[in-house]
C-alpha cells in the first residue's frame, strides 16, 4: 500500500514470481544437492581408482558451475526483482525482520560461488586430497545457503505465536531465531534436503547420458546406476516428512487440503489438492521412469530419456512451488499479511479511513508529481489519474492474485452477475464471516462502504459492459 | 510347495497347451533398430496403450451413460454425482485427444522414414484406414454428452456431407437420422461409437500390429545406407519393452494430470430453438480440413466452389493415402524428393490452418 503495484496483463504478477521461481528452485536445489554429489562421486572414484569416472567428473562440474554459478544466481537476483515488485510490503517485512538471515546467506553465496569455481579449475592441477576438500566446503556452504533461505521460506507460512506477539511493534527483530525456527522449519529442510538429493541424481542422468554406451558400456552403467540411486532416499523418506510438514502446517491452511480430499469424489476439489495429487503421481511416474529407462537399461540411456526425466521433475518442482503457496492462502506472512499486502490487525482500520487514503502511490502519484513541479502553487492540486478510484482499488486489493481476463480471470469468475450480484458478492467478502466459503482462502475486501461500490462499478463495467456505447468502462474520477 | 515352484507348474502347464516359450523365444530374438531416430518409435506403442485406456473407461462410462432423451442427464449425473465418475469422463476425452495426436506424430514419422515402402504397403494403408476410424470415434463420441457446444458443433460438421453432390443429403440425413440433430442421432452415434467402429478397430488394428511384427521397424535411408555390421539393435524383450513401458508411465502421467487438473468440461444442455453460441468450432484434429475448407469456400463462392473444394481435399487425401505406389522406389531419386516435399508441405498445412482456424473463431 506505500508502493506502486505492478501490473501483468493476462498473466499476473504472481505467475511472474512463480516462473522465474520454478526455473530457480530446479537449479538452486541442484546447486545444494549436486554440491554433495560432486565430493561423494570423486571420493568413490578415487577410492576404487576409477580414472574413467574422475575424467567424467572434472566434464560434468564444468556443466555444474555454468549451470548453478550463472543460470542459478540470475534466477535468484530474479526473484528479487519480481517479489520486490509483486509483494512489496511482504518483501520489506522479510528484509527488516531477518536483515542479519539475509547477511549470513549472502556471505554463504558468496562462498559457495566461490568454491564452485575454484573445484572445476583445480582439477588435476592441485593435490587430490585438497581438491577433494574444496569440494567439501562448497557443499557445506550450499548446504548452508539452503539452511537460512528455508528459515525465511518456511516463516512466511507460520511465523510462530511469538513472533506474532512482538509483530508490529517495531521489536519483531528480537524474535528472530522465533521465527527463524518456526513451526515447519524442520520437516521443511529434510523435505527439501531429499529433494536436493534426488535433483542431483536427475541433473547427474543428463550427463551420464551423454556417454557413448557403445564404447564405454562400464562406465556409463555404473555412473547411470549410482545417479539413480541418488533419487531412492527422497523417495522413501518423502511421504513421512510430507506428513509431519502438514502436521505442523496450522489447521485453518490445512484445511485446505482436507477439505479438498474430501469433495474429490465428487470432482469439485480444491487446486492444491489438484496439485498435491500430481506431485504424488508425478513423482512416482519419476522413479518408474528412472528404473525402466535408466536403471535396467543404463547402456542405452539416451540425453532425450534424461530430459524426460528432468521435464517431469520441473512438473513436480512445480506442482510442489505452487502447492506451497495455496497453502499459505489467504496470508503471504501467515496470519500477519493477508495475500495482497494487507496486515491483519490493519484492517478494521482501513475499513473505517478507506484503501485509497493509504495508496498514495496508486491514487495521489499525481498529485505528488504536480506538487514536486509547481511547489506551492495551490491551484495545482487537480489530482486526476487514468484509474479511476474501482481500478485503484481492484489493483492493490484484487491485482495480486487475479487479472480481469487472463489468470483467475474476474471477468469470467464474475460472469453472468449484474450489479446487484456482484455487489453482494464484494460485501460479503466484505463482511468477511467466518463460514463464508471464501474465508479459507481469499483475503477479506477491506475498505469503506464506498470502496465496495466503487469496486463493484469497476467489476460490473467489465462483466456487463455497456455493449451499444462501446465506450470504455473505466471512470476517470478526482480523489 | 512354494509360491515358486506353484508359479512355475502353473506356466508349465499352459506352456504346454499355449506354446509360451516359442513365444519367448521369439521375443527374445526380435530386435529393434537403434539410431537417432529411434524416438519415434515409440509412438505406435503409446497409441496403442491410449486405445487400451479409452475401452478401459469407455466401458465405466458406459455403466451409466443412457443414449437418447437421456443423455444429457446421464452424462450429468456421471460428472457430478457419481464418485470419480469426472476422473474417467476427464480421462476418456483426454485420452481421446491424445491418441489422436499419437496417432498423427506416428504417421508423420512412418511417412519420413520411408516406412511405406514395399514390403509395408498395407501396414501404411491399415494405418490410414485406423486414423480415419479413429477420427470418426472422435466425431461420434463428441456429441454423447449433447450438451450446447457438441450439439452445434455436430450440427455443422454434419453441413460437410450435405455439399456431396446427389447423395450428400441422403448421407447426413441417415447419420442424423432424419433432418436435424435430435436424441436419434444420439443413438444411432452411439451405435456407432460403441459397437460398429470398435468391430472395425480391432481387427485392423491386430492386421496391423501383425504386419509391423512381420516386417519388423523401418529405418532411416540413412541408416539404410549403413553396412550391415554397422547398424545397432537391441532385444525387443526386455529392452525396448521395458522403453515403452516407461514411455506408458509418462503417458499416464500426462493423462492424469490434465485429468485431474483440467477436468472436461459440460457445457449447458443444448437447445434446439437457442441460436447457436459464439464461437462454435470442430475439434483441433477437425479444425484443419474445416478451415481448408472454409477457405477455399472464400476462394470459389457458391455451390460450386463448395464441390470444388471437396474434390481438392479428396484429391490431397487420396494422393497422401497413395503414397507407397508412387514413391516406391529405395534409391532417392527425384520422386523420393517430391514425396518428402509433400510431407512437409502436409505439416504446415495442417499446422497453419489449425492456428489460423483457432485465430479466427477467437
Amino acid at each position: 500500500m506505500n508502493y506502486p503495484f505492478w501490473d501483468i496483463p493476462y498473466l499476473g504478477s504472481g505467475w511472474v514470481i512463480g516462473i522465474i521461481a520454478i526455473f530457480h528452485v530446479m537449479i538452486s536445489q541442484f546447486a545444494v544437492g549436486g554440491g554433495l554429489y560432486l565430493p561423494l562421486a570423486e571420493r568413490k572414484a578415487l577410492r576404487e581408482g576409477r580414472e574413467d569416472w574422475l575424467k567424467e567428473l572434472v566434464g560434468y562440474s564444468k556443466f555444474f558451475l555454468v549451470l548453478t554459478g550463472v543460470f542459478g544466481t540470475i534466477s535468484g537476483v530474479g526473484i528479487w526483482f519480481a517479489i520486490g515488485l509483486t509483494h512489496p510490503e511482504a518483501t520489506s517485512t522479510l528484509i527488516h525482520n531477518f536483515v542479519f538471515g539475509w547477511a549470513i546467506e549472502w556471505v554463504f553465496f558468496i562462498v559457495e560461488l566461490s568454491t564452485a569455481a575454484v573445484y572445476y579449475y583445480t582439477w588435476n592441477k592441485i593435490d587430490a586430497k585438497l581438491h577433494l576438500v574444496v569440494g567439501w566446503v562448497y557443499a557445506g556452504a550450499s548446504l548452508c545457503t539452503l539452511v537460512i533461505i528455508n528459515g525465511i521460506l518456511t516463516f512466511m507460512l507460520t511465523p510462530g505465536d511469538t513472533w506474532l506477539a512482538v509483530a508490529g511493534t517495531g521489536h519483531e527483530a528480537s524474535k528472530f531465531w522465533n521465527a527463524f525456527f518456526n513451526p515447519t522449519y524442520w520437516p521443511s529442510l529434510l523435505l527439501r534436503c531429499c529433494v536436493c538429493a534426488s535433483l542431483a541424481g536427475i541433473w547427474a542422468l543428463i550427463s551420464a547420458s551423454r556417454i557413448d554406451g557403445g564404447t564405454q558400456p562400464r562406465l556409463k552403467s555404473s555412473l547411470v546406476k549410482w545417479s539413480v540411486k541418488w533419487l531412492v532416499p527422497s523417495f522413501v523418506a518423502m511421504p513421512f516428512l510430507f506428513a509431519w510438514y502438514l502436521f505442523m502446517v496450522p489447521e485453518s491452511q490445512r484445511a485446505l487440503l482436507t477439505l479438498g480430499i474430501d469433495t474429490m469424489g465428487t470432482g469439485t476439489f480444491s487446486t492444491i489438492t489438484r496439485m498435491a495429487l500430481l506431485i504424488v503421481m508425478t513423482s512416482a511416474t519419476i522413479i518408474g521412469v528412472a528404473y525402466y529407462l535408466a536403471y535396467r537399461n543404463p547402456v542405452d540411456f539416451n540425453p532425450a530419456h534424461a530430459v524426460a526425466i528432468l521435464l517431469l521433475a520441473l512438473v513436480a518442482t512445480a506442482a510442489g512451488e505452487y502447492s506451497r503457496e495455496m497453502l499459505r492462502k489467504p496470508y503471504v506472512i501467515g496470519h500477519w499479511m493477508y495475500s495482497n499486502g494487507v496486515r491483519v490487525p490493519y484492517a478494521l482500520k482501513i475499513d473505517q479511513t478507506g484503501y485509497l487514503i493509504h495508496s498514495n502511490w496508486v491514487w495521489g502519484g499525481n498529485c505528488i508529481f504536480a506538487y514536486l513541479q509547481s511547489p506551492g502553487d495551490t491551484s495545482v492540486p487537480s489530482c486526476t489519474t487514468s484509474y479511476s478510484r474501482g481500478e485503484a482499488i481492484f489493483r492493490g486489493e484484487c491485482g495480486s492474485c487475479h487479472t480481469l481476463e487472463g489468470y483467475r480471470p474476474l471477468v469470467k469468475l464474475l460472469a453472468g452477475r449484474d450489479r446487484a450480484n456482484i455487489e453482494s458478492f464484494i460485501a460479503m467478502l466484505h463482511e468477511y464471516k467466518a463460514d463464508s466459503p471464501y474465508h479459507h482462502f481469499m483475503p477479506p475486501m477491506v475498505g469503506t462502504k464506498q470502496d465496495v461500490e466503487d469496486l463493484t462499478d469497476f467489476l460490473n463495467a467489465h462483466v456487463n459492459p455497456p455493449a451499444a456505447s462501446g465506450q470504455k468502462p473505466v471512470q476517470t474520477a478526482q480523489k | 510347495m512354494t509360491t515358486k515352484m506353484i508359479a512355475s507348474s502353473v506356466y508349465d502347464w499352459m506352456d504346454e497347451r499355449l506354446g509360451l516359450s516359442e513365444l519367448a523365444a521369439f521375443a527374445r530374438k526380435k530386435t529393434v533398430p537403434v539410431h537417432a531416430q529411434s524416438f519415434w518409435y515409440y509412438w505406435g506403442g503409446i497409441t496403442l496403450f491410449l486405445f487400451m485406456l479409452q475401452c478401459f473407461t469407455g466401458v465405466l462410462l458406459l455403466v451409466y451413460y443412457r443414449p437418447g432423451v437421456e443423455a444429457y442427464e446421464s452424462v450429468r449425473q456421471i460428472t457430478f454425482v457419481m464418485h470419480f465418475g469426472w476422473l474417467i469422463r476427464s480421462a476418456h476425452a483426454w485420452a481421446a485427444n491424445l491418441m489422436l495426436f499419437a496417432i498423427l506424430v506416428h504417421m508423420f514419422s512412418v511417412f519420413f522414414m520411408k516406412a511405406y515402402r514395399k514390403p509395408r504397403e498395407l501396414g501404411w494403408l491399415s494405418g490410414m484406414v485406423l486414423l480415419a476410424l479413429a477420427a470418426c470415434f472422435g466425431f461420434s463420441g463428441y456429441l454423447l454428452p449433447m450438451d450446447e457446444l457438441s450439439y452445434f458443433a455436430t450440427k455443422v460438421g454434419l453441413q460437410i456431407p450435405v455439399a456431396i453432390p446427389w447423395i450428400g443429403p441422403a448421407i447426413a440425413n441417415m447419420l442424423r437420422g432424419g433432418p436435424d440433430v435430435t436424441e436419434f442421432t444420439v443413438q444411432r452415434f452411439f451405435a456407432l461409437h460403441v459397437v460398429v467402429l470398435p468391430a472395425l478397430f480391432i481387427p485392423l488394428l491386430a492386421f496391423h500390429l501383425w504386419l509391423v511384427q512381420r516386417y519388423g521397424n523401418a529405418v532411416p535411408e540413412s541408416e539404410e545406407a549403413k553396412p550391415a555390421a554397422e547398424r545397432k539393435s537391441m532385444p525387443f524383450m526386455p529392452n525396448f519393452l521395458r522403453k515403452d513401458i516407461a514411455m506408458w508411465i509418462i503417458s499416464l502421467n500426462i493423462l492424469a494430470l490434465l485429468a485431474s487438473v483440467f477436468p472436461w468440461a459440460l457445457g449447458k444442455q443444448y437447445d434446439a430453438l437457442a441460436p447457436a453460441p459464439m464461437g462454435i468450432h470442430p475439434e483441433w484434429y477437425f479444425m484443419s480440413p474445416f478451415e481448408m475448407l472454409k477457405m477455399l469456400g472464400a476462394v470459389l463462392p457458391g455451390e460450386a466452389g463448395e464441390i470444388a473444394g471437396l474434390l481438392l481435399f479428396t484429391l490431397g487425401i487420396v494422393l497422401w493415402i497413395l503414397i507407397p505406389f508412387y514413391d516406391k522406389n529405395k534409391e532417392s531419386g527425384r520422386r523420393a524428393r517430391l514425396a518428402h516435399y509433400f510431407g512437409l508441405l502436409a505439416v504446415f498445412a495442417l499446422l497453419a490452418t489449425t492456428v489460423i482456424g483457432y485465430w479466427t473463431i477467437r
